[in-house]
């Protein structure tokens, strides 16, 4: 393919893709917009009698709030990969498989949204799993790459086996793949039978979604791929698994026991803590990034657990603004962390590195991107005046409604304790954000690479400032999100629950307010401020030179976070000094620290050893002589015998 | 034309809020510096000093880094706005906030975040050591200190069954003075305050001693007008906590404008008593104890959660609900 064939090949299907996202993004704005009774009760595509005999799908309001944050996602991540491309393009490498595999990946996350039965749901998640995989795999040069996508790869196999599993399970005793018959049968189902098709439910779309501790391949795979695809999975894609929770668990499973929502809050919670402190002393930009997507999913998790408790407990206030932060955080995540993703994909382009000691001093270099960074690292952490903040705000809310109506019991104090945690996470992102940001956008350049780094294309940075003004909009205008939001919750609402919009416009529209007056007192204070002269100087260095190696590092920076939870993170660290004579007259210090991921050390390492040990146990049934099968042949058929007598 | 004199009227008093903390910050400052010349034996500088030291860093040359970026000048002035943000869901002396709603607690720590974002990217800017020390600790301090105040003023919202700040001091009127769960909250909080003010044992806000400084480890880089408004907002930032503890302590309740003009200067007069009580017991409380090491402060901070957590199994438990 030529340098100019592929050019034009880019922007065609770029631009079909955008074109697509917009066209689908105001025709379905249009219609939800007339409103009409199938969003609540669903529109059905393409049934014929007896599903399971062929592909179903329906279309719903839940369905359409998550199909608003596909296409919107598609729409940014084209059109940034328009830019982000051409650097492939510039190298000669092949764009097909790039291209094809962007699309038909995209198509099976909306067959998977639409889905209505369980084998269309099966199809339609194989297809997202392997074309994603297809993804990862393109900068396929490298051989880390190689590994993430095969760690991806078989992480991903091990959840649709339990998928799988629970669906003919399902099958089984229903005689049905449709979603809706199973929900009809769920009421004559034992608990036992529940239990077990819930836990393979949420092993099976845990692993997507990345919950701890299923998660080990979500920083391999969202670092490895190229940045527009990183942009989707983190935005999109481990959606689409959260938005299966809903579809097959909420709605499909019903209320179920009390202890499936403590296995949202406390899986979520765990995935919160686990995915920070990994990301906080990461030093590679991406994988940062990928391991506060487990934070976020671990936030969304906390949210879910928070309206499970809700539902068993009939506290439907509660359990209304569990799911408004719910649906509002997924909108927030997928713009920032699309954003993110995207500065990081600028600086990897530019200095073709992804660690940031080597980085520092851009924002001078690449403003435009780093402005849009400083937005998504205020969304991201949680901090006012932008929208990460108001969700936490709605969470923190359900969370302490959920415990105050509560008459009693030691949930009372386990509740708010996921506060603490939630607070603790936001801490801990602070961390993280300041460093990524601080680290490579700020101070002096430490090394040349990052001294010569350019602006991007003009693509590449508009469209985080695109993403960060779409963030500042939703805040200034919360209700068209909280309209939005609303789809979802008018499938979700059974039986009488209190409107959204009295309760809940209120602390949202708080937003705008919040905004505007932040804006305001800081023009007043810059106004006020504004005297005096300026004069550039060097920075104070107690009389000596400054360069580039007094600055702090990444891993210095969240030293101590490291310190404090060494036993967490599976840090460890040594230091050698050579000494010349005395201890006092130092030649060299050499610092080796490493961090072990300890989920993948602790558990899954064993797990794999076992399996290999068991193998290798039994495959000595397979010694190779025709007597011993023979033998065993003889002892079959007096097996077979004996039972089917 | 009710409503348009209702929101004005919520206006002026909240500009009149905002005024009385930008007013009062620096004499709370020039209290607790003349309180630590007292116990140790010294003149100090005069109440007023910190007007004095503000004015003149206003007019003074401001020197800016060679390698700082345009967040090095934003920085400044987003901390100052963000901490009066943060000023506006405090209840004043009239037990009145501006920016009361439901919820707002959460509003107050996330305003100090902000404004902690912000101060620790200053810090990065001038690419020297000693920022970005100040930085990693502060970003380690700040990370700790958060669960304990969130928890400690969720244990009020509890006992008030209010979630916003005004709510709550009007609630813990009703509430006894030795309410166990309020006194462990109380201590959360008074630790937290502790650490958030910037001052020993987790910090010393004396001192330039390049291994110790935390806070001002930040700061080292700005001078002029930029460095007068970052030691503004740290001295709004210590009036807000110490009037807060002072609301929980001894809640004064919603004073309206009913209770006439002896009534509304008396609770002026009441407040400034108790923040300058305050005042004074946390300069005996930093006279008294030394400065911490750096991976002490966990240990601290810790100690605030736990009494933070104790708080709220103890109302649980004193309420008949566990």
């Amino acid at each position: 393919m030529g340098n100019k064939e592929s050019q034009s090949f880019r922007q065609l299907f770029m631009g079909l893709s955008i074109v697509l996202a917009g066209a689908g993004l105001i025709w379905g704005t249009i219609l939800t917009c007339r409103g009409g009774d199938w969003i609540k009760t669903g529109f059905q595509l393409f049934t014929e009698a007896g599903a399971g005999l062929s592909l179903t799908w329906k279309l719903d309001g839940l369905t359409v709030f998550f199909l608003f944050i596909l296409l919107l996602g598609q729409g940014l991540s084209s059109l940034y990969a328009l830019g982000y491309l051409k650097e492939y393009q510039d190298k000669n490498k092949s764009l097909w498989p790039f291209l094809i595999n962007w699309f038909l990946f995209l198509a099976s996350m909306f067959g998977v949204l639409l889905a209505d039965d369980g084998f269309t749901f099966l199809l339609s998640w194989e297809m997202m799993s392997l074309f994603s995989f297809f993804l990862v795999l393109y900068e396929h040069e490298d051989p880390q790459n190689r590994k993430s996508a095969y760690i991806y790869f078989v992480m991903t196999h091990v959840a649709t086996v339990l998928l799988t599993t629970a669906i003919l399970y399902l099958y089984a005793l229903t005689g049905s793949f449709a979603f809706e018959a199973w929900a009809k049968a769920v009421p004559t189902l034992s608990t036992s039978q529940l239990n077990l098709i819930f836990l393979a439910f949420f092993i099976g779309l845990g692993t997507k979604a990345g919950f701890v501790p299923f998660h080990i391949w979500l920083p391999y795979a969202h670092s490895a791929a190229p940045s527009p695809v990183s942009a989707l999975m983190s935005g999109v894609m481990v959606k689409v698994a959260l938005y299966l929770f809903i579809r097959l668990v909420w709605l499909t499973l019903g209320p179920g026991p009390v202890w499936w929502g403590w296995l949202f809050l406390l899986v979520g919670a765990l995935s919160a803590i686990v995915g920070i402190l990994s990301a906080s002393v990461q030093s590679d930009l991406k994988k940062l990034l990928a391991f506060s997507t487990i934070e976020n999913v671990g936030i969304l998790g906390i949210a879910l657990g928070s309206a499970f408790l809700a539902r068993s407990w009939n506290n439907s206030w509660a359990m209304n603004l569990a799911f408004v932060a719910f649906f509002w955080h997924t909108i927030q995540h997928m713009l920032f962390k699309s954003l993110l993703f995207m500065g990081a994909g600028n600086i990897i382009q530019a200095t073709h590195t992804r660690n940031m000691e080597r980085l520092g001093g851009l924002l001078k270099r690449m403003p435009k991107t780093g402005f849009g960074a400083l937005i998504g690292i205020i969304g991201i952490t949680a901090l006012p005046p932008l929208g990460g903040f108001w969700g936490e705000f709605m969470l923190f809310q359900s969370l302490w409604v959920n415990t105050a109506h509560l008459a009693n019991g030691w949930s009372k104090v386990f509740l708010p304790l996921s506060i603490g945690v939630l607070a603790l996470v936001g801490g801990l992102s602070i961390a993280t954000f300041v460093k990524w940001f601080g680290i490579s956008f700020l101070g002096q350049a430490r090394s040349t690479v990052a001294e010569k780094a350019k602006e991007a294309h003009p693509v590449q940075y508009i469209t985080p400032l695109i993403v960060g003004g779409l963030a500042v909009l939703s805040v200034l205008w919360p209700s068209a999100i909280l309209a939005l939001i609303n789809l979802p919750l008018s499938v979700l609402r059974t039986g009488d629950v209190l409107g959204i919009s009295s309760a809940l416009g209120t602390p949202l529209n708080l937003s705008s307010t919040y905004l505007i007056l932040l804006i305001l007192l800081t023009v007043i204070v810059i106004v006020l401020s504004k005297r005096g002269i300026r004069r550039v100087t060097a920075t104070w260095n107690c009389g000596g030179p400054l360069t580039p190696s007094l600055q702090y590092t990444a891993g210095g920076l969240t030293n101590p976070i490291r310190v404090l939870f060494t036993k967490v993170l599976g840090s460890h660290r040594h230091v050698e000094g050579d000494f010349a004579g005395t201890q006092y007259t130092l030649r060299s210090l050499t610092y080796e620290g490493k961090l072990k991921e300890v989920f993948e050390y602790s558990f899954y390492r064993p797990a794999i050893g076992g399996l290999i040990w068991l193998s290798s146990h039994i495959r000595k049934l397979q010694a190779g002589s025709i007597h011993l099968y023979l033998a065993y042949l003889l002892v079959t058929v007096i097996v077979v015998l004996i039972l089917g007598r | 034309m009710d409503e348009i004199f209702m929101i004005l009227t919520r206006l002026l008093m909240g500009i009149g809020h905002l005024a009385l903390i930008v007013v009062a910050a620096p004499l709370v400052q020039g209290l607790i510096k003349k309180s630590k010349a007292f116990w140790q034996m010294r003149q100090g500088p005069p109440i007023l000093q910190p007007y004095r030291d503000l004015r003149k860093l206003l007019k003074k040359e401001e020197l800016v880094s060679e390698h700082a970026s345009w967040i090095f000048l934003l920085a400044p002035r987003i901390v100052l706005a963000g901490t009066l943000m943060a000023g506006l869901v405090i209840p004043g002396a009239w037990g009145w906030a501006p920016f009361s709603v439901w919820g707002d607690l959460f509003l107050f720590g996330a305003s100090l975040g902000l404004v902690r974002l912000f101060l620790t990217l200053a810090g990065l800017e001038g690419a020297g050591t000693f920022g970005g020390m100040g930085s990693s600790r502060e970003l380690f301090i700040g990370l700790l200190t958060e669960p304990a105040l969130l928890l400690g003023l969720i244990v009020l919202a509890f006992i008030t069954e209010a979630t916003s700040l005004q709510g709550i001091m009007v609630g813990l009127q009703s509430v006894s003075p030795l309410d166990i769960s309020k006194i462990l909250a109380l201590i959360a909080l008074g630790m937290v305050s502790i650490a958030e003010m910037g001052r020993i044992p987790m910090d010393n806000p004396d001192t330039h001693l390049e291994l110790t400084m935390i806070h001002e480890g930040m700061l080292l880089e700005y001078s002029g007008p930029s460095l007068a408004l970052l030691n503004f907002a740290e001295q709004i930032k210590q009036l807000l906590l110490l009037v807060l503890l002072a609301q929980i302590i001894w809640p004064s309740g919603l004073i309206s404008f009913s209770d006439g003009l002896l009534g509304t200067l008396w609770a002026l007069g009441f407040i400034g008593v108790k923040v300058a009580a305050l005042g004074f017991f946390f300069a005996t409380v930093e006279s008294l104890f030394v400065k911490r090491r750096l991976f002490r402060a966990p240990h601290y901070l810790a100690t605030g959660t736990s009494s933070a957590i104790l708080a709220l199994i103890s109302l649980w438990i004193i309420r008949g609900q566990i």
